[in-house]
């Protein structure tokens, strides 16, 4: 079994105000803050580890996206019943921000990662799940480095929703592209 | 990128059990009839009102069928074929794949902390007399399919003996009327993969249960295969929030990553199950991953979507799929691309219309697409 090391780590909120700011606005994306969290954090994960976009080009070719949410996007999903029991017409919009791949697109298109897409709810502490799976992926040779992105939206009124994100790699064998 | 390793080094892994429902009707006699019937089987929405909506149709199941207890009822049929006993269950993971339930955004606030896709993969496990269920899937339109992927590479790196994988979809109001507002419903009630004039998808009821195990383990039991997954591939298209490269990039690497794996040649390929949503952006794209996959086998290689049969089944399309595969390799029939019209110069290929072809099929690939440019193929071998 190959040992997960962590490059590089990412959250949000970093700071009281900014918790009290929200995350940045994402275009595309309304009424969640799902989405707009996951790209904050991953956004930040990976500038840290690689400055530009451009810098992440030779890695991005094995580099897998998971992203790990007990709750998942229920913002959206609420938006949506509203709309239905209400006779009201859904906002087009929400169709694409429907799953949590459709945020997953927006990193990967600027950051050129071109490995598997894998989001999944875990039964038990999210980040465990999150490294046990990208061990995974590795020790199956189909990505040679993981973001994973931890994200959950506050279910009390009033919270604010949380999320981090991990730049991962294998510990047993270098990267760059070389056969496992 | 470099290939995966083919799984000749590890594991071999087998399907040992498996069992479907579908709009066709419970358990896997059902879609196997549908296969060689080739009818359709949309009909108008009854589940619930559609009359605000663009679209009519769907296809599903007569009432409203109850998600968890249809699948306890699957990998119970499933885990049968297999010939497990209790104890060798007990001993079985389960990875799940579901959409988000319409139940959930209707519970009070205070009680949304408990409504998540974990805590049905957790109950069907109970239920269904498993280990555990660490991940439900919840990757849209590859869910099923990666968790099958996952499945195999648990069981080809030893990591485990035997894996139990489930996914469900039923057709729902919420999701009818997101896709219908996106204008991704067929308003004219039929599915058309790959066809000139397609006006979008349908949705569908999906559900099934598939045990995969090592080749070993089956043997030592006197297990009976019933088919091989022979490799596996999961890449992404890094292009857009939504649609699929248009190219085809990011399947067309699923699909030679799990070729590689398989340790198969593109002309070794006898049939491939497409995604074939029958939208514009989908099919397009699929036909082009295909021709850069194959080469130039690809004029020749048989495609169909069978989701032109049993709707878009979403997070449980690639375990109706799988089920599909391995029925065309019991049964030497590939199934028809139904609603066909004519041929969009955009999707060129070897297309089975009109009806069912009879081919004695030795490798088939099934492969899956979905939003954020998510990518899986699969392989399956006769055994």
């Amino acid at each position: 079994m190959t040992t997960t090391q962590v490059w590089e780590r990412a959250f949000w909120p970093a700071t009281e105000s900014e918790a009290a700011q929200g995350p940045r606005k994402l275009p595309g994306f309304v009424v969640s803050s799902f989405s707009p969290l996951v790209a904050e954090v991953a956004d930040r994960c990976l500038r840290a580890q690689y400055g530009e976009p451009s810098a992440a080009a030779d890695d991005g070719a094995r580099t897998a996206v998971v992203l790990v949410s007990r709750l998942g996007d229920f913002a959206t999903d609420r938006a949506v019943a509203k709309a239905v029991d209400a006779g009201r017409p859904v906002q087009p919009l929400l169709f694409f921000q429907s799953v949590p791949n459709s945020v997953i697109g927006h990193v990967t298109t600027q950051w050129q990662l071109l490995g598997p897409v894998v989001c999944f709810s875990p039964e038990g502490d999210p980040e465990e799940a999150a490294l046990e799976y990208a061990d995974l992926l590795f020790a199956d040779g189909e990505a040679d480095r993981a973001l994973l992105v931890v994200v959950e939206l506050a279910t009390e009124e009033g919270a604010h929703g949380s999320a981090s994100a991990l730049l991962v790699a294998p510990e047993d064998r270098p990267t760059g592209g070389e056969q496992p | 990128m470099t290939a995966p390793r083919p799984t000749a080094e590890r594991e071999a892994v087998v399907v040992t059990g498996m069992s479907v429902t579908t709009a066709f009707g419970r358990g896997t006699g059902a879609l196997r009839e549908a296969l060689a019937a080739g009818k359709p089987a949309f009909g108008e929405v009854t589940r619930f009102d559609v009359s605000r909506r663009r679209a009519k149709r769907a296809a599903h199941l007569p009432g409203a069928p109850v998600l968890v207890d249809e699948l306890t009822d699957l990998l119970a049929q499933a885990a049968g074929q297999a010939g497990l006993d209790a104890e060798a269950v007990g001993g079985t993971p389960l990875l799940f794949a579901r959409h988000s339930d319409p139940s959930w955004p209707r519970q009070p606030q205070e009680r949304q902390a408990d409504c998540h896709a974990a805590a049905t993969g957790s109950t069907l496990a109970a239920r269904a007399g498993l280990r555990d269920a660490r991940r439900t899937y919840t990757n849209a339109c590859v869910a099923a399919s990666t968790a099958l992927a996952d499945a195999a590479a648990l069981i080809a790196s030893g990591r485990e003996e035997r894996v139990a994988v489930a996914a469900g979809y039923l057709v729902d109001e919420d999701v009818f009327s997101l896709f219908d507002a996106g204008r991704a419903l067929a308003d004219d009630g039929a599915l058309r993969s790959f066809s000139a004039g397609r006006r979008g998808l349908l949705l569908g009821d999906g559900m099934g249960a598939v045990i995969l195990e090592s080749a070993s383990a089956a043997e030592r039991r006197g297990a009976l295969p019933l088919a091989g997954l022979l490799g596996w591939g999961r890449a992404g298209d890094a292009y857009h929030v939504c649609q699929p490269h248009p190219e085809g990039l990011g399947m067309a690497r699923a699909l030679s990553a799990a070729m590689a794996r398989a340790d198969r040649a593109p002309e070794e390929v006898d049939y491939l199950n497409a995604h074939g949503t029958g939208t514009s952006y989908n099919d397009s794209a699929e036909a082009a991953a295909i021709h850069r996959a194959f080469g130039a086998y690809a004029p020749e290689l048989p495609v169909s979507s069978t989701k032109s049969l049993t709707g878009h089944t979403l997070e449980a399309s690639g375990i109706v799929e799988f089920a599909v595969s391995v029925l065309v390799l019991q049964e030497g029939l590939l199934p028809v691309n139904a609603g066909y019209t004519g041929q969009d110069p955009a999707c060129r290929l070897n297309l089975v219309t009109d009806a069912p072809r009879s081919l004695k099929a030795r490798t088939v690939v099934s492969l899956n697409a979905a939003f954020g440019g998510a990518n899986t193929a699969l392989v399956l071998g006769a055994v």
